[in-house]
């Protein structure tokens, strides 16, 4: 080891960067060697004193604000890739989906390619043109996609599936099967809310189940119908100690939902913790500077009864 | 963290936002997201930047999740992304730094830092306040001496404290050239400050 290799080696060793034979033998060499042991504090000197622009955690509620940023601006790139992405350009994550769930809804899609955000869609009953009835869940399920087709000089999309069970399913709501066709519904029957509100009301009842609680959140943070969202958190709510995707979700509503109901409903859900440190970020911001007189004045009971240690 | 029951590695996270959980995606934001603001603002010494860096960073994440392929972590991804983003700015800063010949960083943004690095140690003596404030304010200046890439690796690893392994596979390099940018920037910086005592 020559004093060449030690002099461009001294900042690595300080840095703990050097394997351990070398690390050795560059000390023994320091020991012996005054132009090296001289770099060595040199460098020593220079990283101490680099130190003094100090790298800060930032702040949280620099944090706390860059979050809410980004939270809006996801919530516009995801309608892109909600609805096209999921249902228009790439129909086989769909269809994957549809494949891992046996019992699925009879959903022939036709779908519009790349016009504009009002891009169509249909979902279809066995033959009827129509936007999935009440009933369409219940009569069929897909054994299997066959095929999917580009029409040529069109912008459809022919999906060929099987049916297996043209019929209705009853079952318990302990039933797997009955639970996956249930959280489908909650999550895809666009245009009946009503159907979207029972399968809610129904999953309330199983929260103890991980993807019940992730139907339910996907509900409660994207539903478009405030009584199917309330209903959401309402199977969500002893959840947000031991489940933090579920926290997440009702912190979010708390900060974004737009209807009044339903984030002080969520302001509620959240008092057991409080003292969590993005949950107490939020009050702090709520309790200052939000619109509602409602939200300010609960946020700032909920701060002030703050357990000391949580 | 680690309360969570149902906690979930970053693998599954990943494959669950592929499928289109926002959740799923949220949650990886909350695990790094502290990380990249640090980074971002200690870089570069504004607000306003690093909050733009997390925004475009976690958006550009979220929009090409789907072409993430698992060849490294989740964390070398992001970081990836950020480093690109920063890299492009002070490149960008350097230019109208140029374009403009002012020689020292004009942002504002060194002076901003340095007065709160100087207030949240109020307490301390005026005097080694004001020390300090300049001596940061030195070292600010001689950070502006290096290209973006060496000033990079040199808040990376002195800064930030990552290894120069990860350091070479964020920026999509070896470890040896990681070494190697290193190694100049610490010279030009100690230069730097000695032609400034
Ligand atoms: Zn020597």
């Amino acid at each position: 080891m020559n004093c060449d290799w030690v002099q461009q080696n001294v900042s690595l060793y300080l840095y703990n960067e050097l394997a351990d034979d070398a690390r050795h033998e560059l000390e023994q060499h320091i020991q012996r060697c005054k132009a090296c042991a001289a770099e060595l504090a040199a460098q020593q000197e220079f990283q101490a004193q680099m130190n003094a622009l100090v790298v800060e955690e930032p702040s949280a509620s620099f944090l706390a604000s860059a979050r809410m940023r980004l939270q809006e601006a996801l919530e516009s790139a995801e309608q892109h890739r909600a609805w096209y992405h999921r249902f228009v350009f790439d129909p086989t994550a769909w269809l994957r989906q549809v494949r891992f769930s046996p019992a699925l809804a009879a959903v022939l899609l036709l779908v519009g390619f790349g016009s504009g955000l009002g891009t169509m869609y249909s979902a279809l009953g066995s033959k009827a043109p129509h936007p999935a009835s009440q009933n369409t869940i219940q009569e069929a399920s897909i054994g299997g996609i066959t095929s999917i087709e580009h029409k040529p000089n069109s912008n459809d999309v022919k999906i060929q599936y099987q049916r297996i069970v043209p019929d209705s399913v009853e079952g318990s709501i302990s039933d797997p099967q009955i639970q996956e066709m249930l959280t489908f519904a909650a999550r895809n029957n666009f245009n009946n809310s009503g159907v979207r509100l029972d399968s809610v009301d129904l999953l309330t009842s199983k929260p103890d189940d991980p993807r019940v609680r992730e139907a339910l959140t996907y509900a409660l943070r994207f539903d478009s119908n405030p009584g199917v969202r309330l209903k959401a958190l309402d199977g969500l709510k002893d959840y947000v100690k031991q489940d933090i995707r579920v926290r997440n979700a009702v912190l979010d509503a708390l900060l974004n939902d737009s209807n009044l109901g339903v984030r002080a409903g969520a302001l509620k859900a959240l008092e057991p913790v409080r003292a969590d440190t993005s949950v107490r970020m939020a009050l702090q911001q709520l309790a200052k500077s939000d619109p509602s007189e409602y939200i300010r004045t609960e946020s700032d009971r909920e701060l002030a009864s703050m357990p000391a240690i949580d | 963290m680690g309360q969570a029951q149902s906690r979930m590695n970053d693998t599954e996270l990943i494959r669950e936002a592929q499928r289109g959980n926002h959740a799923a995606f949220e949650e990886l934001v909350r695990q790094y997201d502290g990380a990249v603001l640090r980074l971002a603002y200690h870089l570069t010494r504004s607000e306003q930047d690093a909050q733009d860096i997390y925004q475009e960073a976690f958006l550009k994440a979220y929009r090409n999740i789907n072409n993430f392929r698992f060849e490294c972590s989740f964390y070398t991804w992001i970081y990836r992304i950020v480093t690109n983003l920063c890299l492009d700015l002070l490149r960008k800063r350097q230019v109208r730094k140029e374009d403009s010949g002012i020689a020292v960083d004009s942002e504002g943004g060194t002076y901003d830092l340095m007065d709160q690095v100087a207030d949240q140690r109020s307490g301390a003596s005026p005097e080694r306040d004001l020390m300090r404030r300049e001596l940061g304010a030195r070292i600010a200046k001689a950070l502006t001496k290096l290209t973006p890439r060496e000033r990079m690796v040199f808040e990376m690893k002195h800064y930030q404290g990552l290894k120069l392994r990860t350091i070479g596979e964020i920026l999509n390099t070896t470890e040896e050239t990681a070494k190697n940018t290193l190694f100049r920037g610490t010279q030009k910086l100690r230069a730097a400050l000695r032609d400034m005592k």
